[in-house]
Formats: C-alpha cells, structure tokens, sequence
C-alpha cells in the first residue's frame, strides 16, 4: 500500500464517519431516545397557553401589580376612589354584556319568526329602525341617555346604585348589541340552509328548540362569546368616554354624585388630569420619568388601566378567533 | 339593491320628520314658557322701588296684585315668585343667562352649516388617512407574516432584534388603543392639541381604529390567500416571491406605498383586490366608529368652533333646538357614507359578476 493509498483509505473513513453523524439514527435508538423538547415547543404545542388565555393572565396579573403598587405608594382615598372606579367599570360593562345578549337573541328569534311566518312589513319595519339604530352615532346615542339619567336622579333624588349601573348598562347595550343580533342572524341563516335543520324538523322538532338549542348555543356559542368580549372592550371605552366627556363638559350644571364613578369621571378629575398633563413634560425631560410613577400614581394608573385593559380585551379577543379558527 | 336606496331615503325624511316635529314642539314650549313667565308682562324695572329682602315689602307687593288682578290667585303667585326670583339673582349672572340662551336664526343656522362643513372635511380626510393606513398597515403585516418562515431565529442579534421589535409593537399598540382624551392630555404640555391638524391626526391614530380595521383588513388578506385560485396561480408560474424588494422578482416598498396598491404580475394583486372587495362591507361599521371617535375628540377636547363641541355646548344651556339642527347634520353624514358606501359596494359587485358594462349588440356579433 503505497502513500496514495492510505490517504485514499482515510478519507473514505472520514467520509463514512460524516455521513453516519448526518444521517439519522436507527429506529431503535430513535425510539429510545426521547425528543427534548424546548419551552417554545412546549407552549406551542399546549392547548391552554396561547394569545388569548396569556394576555388574559397577564391583564389579571398586571392589575394585581398595579393595586399592589398603588397600596404602598398612592393615598388612602384615592386608591379607594380608583378601585371603586374600575370595579364600577367592569360591573356595568358586564351589564351590558348581559342586556346585549338578552336583545340580540330577542331581536333575531323575533326577525326569524317573522320572515318564517311570511310577515314582510313587521319585518321590514324591525329591520328599519335596527337600521336606524346603526346610523346614529353610538357616543351621540349614550350621551343623550347619561343625561336622561342625571335629570332622573336630579328629579327623583339619589338613584341607587344598582339602578344607575342597570340605566347606564341597558342605555350602552340598546347601541351596541345591533352587532351581535347581525352574527346571530347569520348564523340561523346559515345553518337553515344546510340538510340538518330539514333533518330535524322531519324528526319532529320544534324549531324554536333547534334555532335556540341546536344553532345558536350548540353551534354558535364561541362566535357569540367571541362577539361579547369585543362588546366587553367596546362598553368600557364608550362608558369612560362618555362619562369623561360629561364631567368634563356638562359637570358646571350637572350633580354628578348620583352618577357612579368610573374610570372616565376620575380621568376628567384634576389631580389626573395634571398627572397625565406630567406625561407630556416627562417626555422631553426624561430625568422626570421615574416621578411619574410616585408622585403622578393616580392619573396614570387610571389612564394605564384604561388603555392596557382594551388592549388586552382586543388581544383576547383576537386570540379567541385564532385559537377556534372563526 | 333598490330596497336599500328606498330604505335609505325613507329613514332620511322620517328622522327628518321626526327631529322637525320635535324641534317645533320645543320651540313652542320655549315660546310659551317664556310667554307664561310673566303674564303681565311686568318686568324688574317696573318694580325697583321693592327691596325683596324685606318680608313686608313682599307682603305688600302679593296683595298689590291680588288688588289689580282680582280672581287670578294663581297667575299672581306667579309672577310674585319670578319677580323675587329675578330680583334674588345676581345681575352678573342674568347677564350670562340671556347670553347663553340661544335660540335658532337664520344666523345660528348659517354658522351650524359651516361647523357641519367643517366636521365634513375633517370626516373625510380622516376616513381617506385611515383607509389608506390601513391598506398599507395590513399588506405590510401580511407580507412580514409571508416571509416569517425564510428568517432564520437562531442567531442572538435576531433575538434581540425580535425583542426589541416586540418591546416597541407593545408601545405602538398602546399608543394606538388610547382613546383620544389621553393621548391629548398627554402631549397637551407640549403642543396646542386644540388646533384642526391635531383633530386630523387624533382621529386617525387614536381610539383603535387604525389598528382594529388594519387587523380586519390583514385577515381578509390572510383568508384570500388560501383560497384555491392562489395556489392556482402559483403554480401556473405567477409571481410569488414576497421579499422586498425595488426589483421585478419581490414586492418594492413603492407599491406597498402605493394608494391603490399596485401589484402587477404578481398573485398578491389578485389577492388584494378580492380583501379590498370585501374591506368594502365594512365601510359602514368605520365610519360610524369613526364619527364616534371624532366627536369624543371635539367634546373631549373642548375645541371651540366645532360641531361636537357646539352640541354639547347647547346641550348644557338646553337650547334643544339647536342640538336637534347639530344632530341632523351628524345623521345626514352618517346617511351619506351609507348610500355611497352601497354605490361603490353595488359597482364592485358589478364589476366581479362582469355586470358593469352589458355586451353591445356589435360585440355580440363579432364573436364568432
């Protein structure tokens, strides 16, 4: 074997070597060999941990920081005053959230009885003033019932609390829950079309139980919760909106105190109002920065709670979709 | 598509109806009101000799008039307790009253036509901006998420690339989903957010609009491009190639910037036109968003001059007259976008059917 030759020799040893380190392993060491899995793959692949359950845990557990923060750092009073102001603010859109469930499937069982049982012009008339509904701007809408609430409390006394957040929440959802009877009515269409319905009323089933049981809860009930958390997000930026634009504009002749406090009517409060005026100076001197978060809690805890939580509901919201695909 | 025109118009003249009814029913009672106030018309000049402070002299002055106006007890109560209540009022004050009542002229009228123009313009070019930052917000979204897969993630520059990219989308997005009050306040140090620029910017940038519609418009992209047609078109040889690029092969940041979005010779042309068709539907739903989201902008921001504002405004010294004529110009800017945006869904369909244009009756003839 001349010098050629055991070059000729190592090199194909070489060759050999690589290649068994590119190929894959057997199947039986395959097998035996667990596949290691990194943390991404592992959230990746978990049914529970995705955009919407992360942002949902992430809006708990940011709003949990923030009272924790706001214990130790902001006043007495006004940290009560922001946490009544937000409880208030979930309670009413949670309100609204009921009231626009309980009209939407009213209004779409009515319209569906109305064009199964051939009556055109009730029909028409319902779907008109739905129509007309749709074309009034909602802030016109919910404003001019804020101050239908306040004349009622400045003529009938203090309204009580549950009456106030139950006026305010049925004012809201009169507006909004036009989308949701739009979704509902698409979807008894939808499922009216195909072979089941037919199937069904051949079976003898009352329709009332397959457009109530069968379409809308068995089938269409994630696009329906997927519908509220949107309205979720929308009662809480209407009702601060709202509730800012009148304390801000109407509160010189208006009593607001029979009004509940939300996060809008602490928003329009002075103290926030310079608190969130700060932000402005903290960004052309950042130096400031770091006092924003001590000496300015309360306007920006409001206006953070406010913004952070309609991004976190429209993230969750959009999470949902992508998580049942709708 | 007649049946919407015709529900277009009849919900038009019966708000119009509606409101007008309204209107003259308030100004009646204002009328009237003021009518009734003093029925004899007396006034505090006739009575400056009385010091309502004291209880004798106001004894005095009930049975004065009980004595002139025999048998109208009631009317005389009246009018003693006006005229101790206009005596008790500051002069300051019944100057500002009578000043801030307003009722509608032709004057009045006049200036609330020029606020409508005014909010008008601002409407469109707002809906204009956001539209097309939508578009432009949406493909660019659409293109990254193409060319997700070709990038590799392993390297640590990447990461910390990937980061710094998540870090600033979380500051972008909370920025973007602030309502507009916020955003002002903010920046109120600053600038002077009470200038018609800022109302133009804020409407376009804030409230979520931008983002909610942008994402709207990503997903009919996304659901167009796995369509059947596109895989298709691929593989008869369109171009597919998403990287960008200024030259033939990829897609060039000049027509991503484009207002009308030109792809030509590659299949996300195709894909475009069909989300763009369906973006149409949804016009509607935008622009009453977006009239909402002006309006908390102008009564938020209290911006003299201005439509919303002035609603308030009359709405606080209660001249319902003057909100019904605001909320009659909002409703016909609402009714406005409805019919055009149906024209424009109409032409469209027509269009996609191949409806637009019937075949003439040479046309026919030529094909063989």
């Amino acid at each position: 074997m001349n010098e050629f030759g055991i070059n000729k020799e190592l090199q194909s040893l070489q060759d050999e070597i690589k290649r068994g380190f590119d190929s894959p392993p057997p199947p039986e060491v395959q097998k035996k060999r667990p596949k290691i899995k990194t943390v991404k793959e592992k959230t990746a692949q978990s049914d529970f941990w995705q955009q919407d359950t992360s942002w949902l845990f992430s809006w708990i557990g940011t709003i949990l920081f923030l009272t924790l923060w706001n214990a130790i750092f902001l006043n007495k009073p006004a940290f009560k005053q922001i946490a009544t102001g937000f409880i208030n603010t979930v309670i009413i859109s949670l309100q609204v959230i009921l009231f626009s469930l309980v009209l939407a499937w009213g209004v779409s069982l009515l319209l569906n009885h109305l064009s199964a049982n051939k009556k055109q012009s009730l029909q028409f008339m319902v779907t008109f003033f739905l129509n007309l509904i749709r074309s009034i701007p909602q802030i016109v809408g919910i404003l001019f019932g804020y101050i239908w609430i306040t004349s009622l409390s400045g003529t009938n006394g203090s309204l009580g609390n549950f009456l106030s957040f139950t006026l305010i929440a049925i004012i809201i959802s009169l507006f909004i829950f036009i989308e949701l009877a739009d979704l509902m009515l698409e979807r008894i269409q939808h499922f009216k079309k195909l072979d089941f319905y037919d199937a069904m009323r051949v079976c003898g089933i009352k329709e009332s139980r397959i457009i109530n049981f069968h379409i809308l809860w068995k089938n269409s009930r994630i696009h329906i919760l997927n519908k509220l958390i949107s309205i979720f997000g929308m009662a809480i930026f209407l009702q601060c909106s709202v509730s800012f634009i009148i304390s801000v504009g109407l509160s010189m002749e208006i009593d607001l105190v029979s009004l509940p406090n939300t996060l809008g009517t602490l928003l329009a409060k002075i103290d926030s109002k310079q608190d969130i005026l700060a932000i402005g100076y903290a960004i052309t001197h950042p130096g400031y920065i770091p006092q924003l978060f001590f000496k300015h809690l309360q306007g920006i805890t409001v206006s953070f709670l406010l913004v952070f939580t309609l991004l976190s509901i429209y993230k969750i919201a959009g999470g949902f979709a992508k998580r049942y695909k709708l | 598509m007649q049946n919407r025109f015709l529900e277009h118009i009849t919900s038009l003249l019966l708000v119009t109806a509606c409101m007008l009814t309204v209107f003259f029913f308030t100004h009646n009672k204002l009328d009237k009101t003021e009518a009734d106030a003093l029925p004899y018309h007396y006034s505090k000049a006739n009575f400056q000799f009385v010091d309502f402070n004291n209880s004798f002299q106001k004894a005095l002055l009930s049975d004065m008039l009980n004595l002139y106006h025999p048998g109208r007890e009631e009317d005389n109560i009246r009018v003693y307790n006006t005229l101790s209540g206009v005596a008790q009022m500051d002069d300051l004050e019944e100057m500002q009253k009578s000043h801030l009542k307003e009722s509608l002229t032709g004057k009045k009228l006049i200036e609330i036509i020029g606020m409508g123009v005014k909010f008008l313009f601002v409407y469109l070019l707002v809906m204009i901006l956001t539209y097309y930052g939508v578009q432009v917000i949406g493909t660019w979204r659409f293109i990254k998420q193409k060319q997700r897969p070709f990038l590799s993630h392993s390297s640590a520059k990447n990461k910390i690339k990937q980061a710094a990219l998540a870090v600033l989308s979380f500051i972008s997005s909370m920025f973007l989903f602030s309502p507009a009050y916020v955003i002002a306040y903010s920046i109120r140090t600053e600038f002077n957010t009470d200038v018609l620029f800022f109302v133009i910017l804020l409407g376009v940038i804030s409230n979520g609009l931008l983002i909610t519609y942008a994402n709207k418009f990503y997903n009919f992209l996304l659901t167009e491009s796995k369509k059947g047609y596109v895989e298709t078109a691929v593989a008869k040889g369109l171009n597919n190639n998403y990287a960008l690029s200024s030259r033939d092969t990829g897609i060039s940041y000049k027509s991503i910037f484009h207002p009308l979005g030109k792809f030509k010779g590659h299949v996300f042309e195709h894909i475009f036109k069909n989300a763009r068709f369906q973006y149409l539907s949804t016009l509607k739903e935008q622009a009453v968003f977006l009239i909402t989201g002006l309006i908390i902008i102008e009564m938020a921001l209290n911006i003299h001059g201005h439509l919303s504002y002035e609603m308030l405004r009359q709405l606080l010294h209660k001249n319902y007259d003057i909100v019904i004529a605001i909320i009659l110009c909002i409703f016909y800017t609402v009714k406005l976008t409805e019919i055009v945006t149906d024209i424009l869904i109409q032409r469209e369909t027509a269009k996609f059917a191949n409806q637009l244009q019937p075949p003439t009756p040479a046309t026919i003839r030529s094909v063989p």
